[in-house]
């Protein structure tokens, strides 16, 4: 099973010197020590796609107050650890979804809420939306439902960060390995019209934008 | 309402009642602008509600209805005209309710209907859409979505629910029998040993 644990040369570098003073087992007790704190400290950003966006205001505030559990919703996907895609997605707004994804900084995880996003829902017939969200952006957690609990929606989250505390391989990085898979099926559905991504040289967009 | 009958009367059109609140002016298509402005400034419907569209296939035609109301709002006037369907072009009522913009820009994109004199005929809630337009009745929805988003591929453990229960039952059915066998046959080798255990007592 492969690390959670993210940043490859400060990575390698720490465990060399580490291996040199004798500590080697110290790597992998830090490691745990980063995947506990990570659990326990995820930020959200709440993209409210569908019916699924008013489960989660009792979600975050004081009747089932998710933030016990160290889960707190943040202003910008910049900051956020996690973002919640809460019901079905028409292709407009999958491409702002995966604008928003790729915005965020690693380790990155989503879950979806409802059964949109697995098969389609009740909109599997709609000329405007997509059924399987998987085929353009990984996804970590399926809360099912139509619409889910709060509780389930919090079931969700503990069953997040358990794969977190255990260093489970992410969603993310899956889209790193996958990329072209990916990027692929988004061009499918989206006919080519999505913005360059992140990993774009914004000032060489003319030779191909590749940094 | 009589007084817009008789008004109507003098453009040579007629007013049909549907009921008390809602009434159908059906006019020509080379009329239709002038209509319009004369409902706006001469009669007072000051409200456009809205513009629909209704795709008559079989006619080869659009029929094109414009809802409008008075200031009392008191009833609604329905001003219906037909279109060629195939090279569907409409003049823009933006000029007289402003709001008609934003209705002929969802009925570009949802029927295809071309508005030459419109100001900003871009993309409303489809975004960057290349197909035929998807409110058109020749539009085969499914087999653009089955095109499109093929359904997920069946769990392997996604069983039948009839035969998982007729399998259940019979399962059941024949432990019940086996456990009945087996009290049969334990009571018979009990009857067996019983005499023995009698006349064990009996000592």
């Amino acid at each position: 099973m492969e690390s959670g644990f993210h940043g490859s040369d400060l990575d390698s570098s720490l465990k060399c010197k580490l291996e040199e003073s004798g500590m080697a087992n110290t790597h992998a007790i830090m490691e745990k020590a980063v995947n506990w704190f990570r659990s326990r400290s995820i930020f959200v950003v709440a993209y409210g796609t569908g019916c699924g966006a008013i489960e989660m205001p009792p979600t975050f505030t004081s009747r089932y107050d998710a933030e016990r559990m160290g889960v707190v919703g943040v202003a910008t996907p910049r900051q956020a650890d996690l973002i919640i895609l809460s019901g079905y997605l028409a292709y407009k707004t999958l491409r702002r979804v995966i604008r928003t994804y790729e915005q965020m900084q690693r380790p990155k995880y989503v879950i979806t809420l409802g059964s949109c996003p697995i098969n389609g829902g009740m909109y599997w017939d709609s000329y405007n939306t997509i059924k399987k969200l998987d085929d353009y952006i990984p996804v970590d957690v399926y809360v099912t439902g139509c619409m889910p609990r709060p509780e389930s929606v919090i079931e969700g989250f503990v069953l997040l960060q358990e794969r977190i505390k255990n260093g489970e391989k992410a969603g993310w990085q899956k889209y790193d390995e996958n990329l072209k898979f990916y990027k692929d099926n988004q061009k499918r559905v989206l006919g080519g019209h999505i913005d360059p991504s992140y990993e774009t040289d914004w000032y060489n967009l003319e030779n191909g934008g590749v940094a | 309402m009589i007084d817009l009958s008789s008004k109507l009367e003098k453009l040579s059109l007629e007013l049909v009642e549907k009921n008390a609140h809602l009434y159908k002016v059906t006019v020509k298509l080379e009329n239709l602008e002038s209509i319009l402005l004369s409902f706006l400034n001469e009669f007072g419907y000051i409200t456009l509600d809205s513009i629909n569209c209704r795709d008559d296939l079989e006619e080869g035609l659009f029929t094109i209805t414009y809802c409008l109301q008075t200031e009392k709002r008191d009833h609604v006037v329905m001003v219906q005209t037909s279109i060629d369907r195939e090279n569907a072009t409409l003049p823009s009522m933006h000029t007289l309710w402003p709001q008609a913009e934003i209705m002929e820009r969802e009925m570009h994109e949802m029927f295809g209907v071309d508005f030459p004199t419109h100001p900003s005929l871009i993309d409303f809630a489809l975004e960057y859409w290349e197909h035929m337009p998807p409110m058109r009745r020749d539009f085969d929805t499914l087999e653009f979505v089955n095109s499109m988003n093929p359904f997920r591929d069946q769990r392997g453990d996604n069983l039948d629910v009839k035969v998982e229960m007729k399998k259940r039952r019979e399962e059941k059915k024949a432990a019940k029998l086996k456990a009945e066998q087996e009290a049969a046959a334990k009571l018979a080798a009990q009857e067996q040993q019983n005499p023995d255990s009698e006349a064990q007592n009996n000592e």
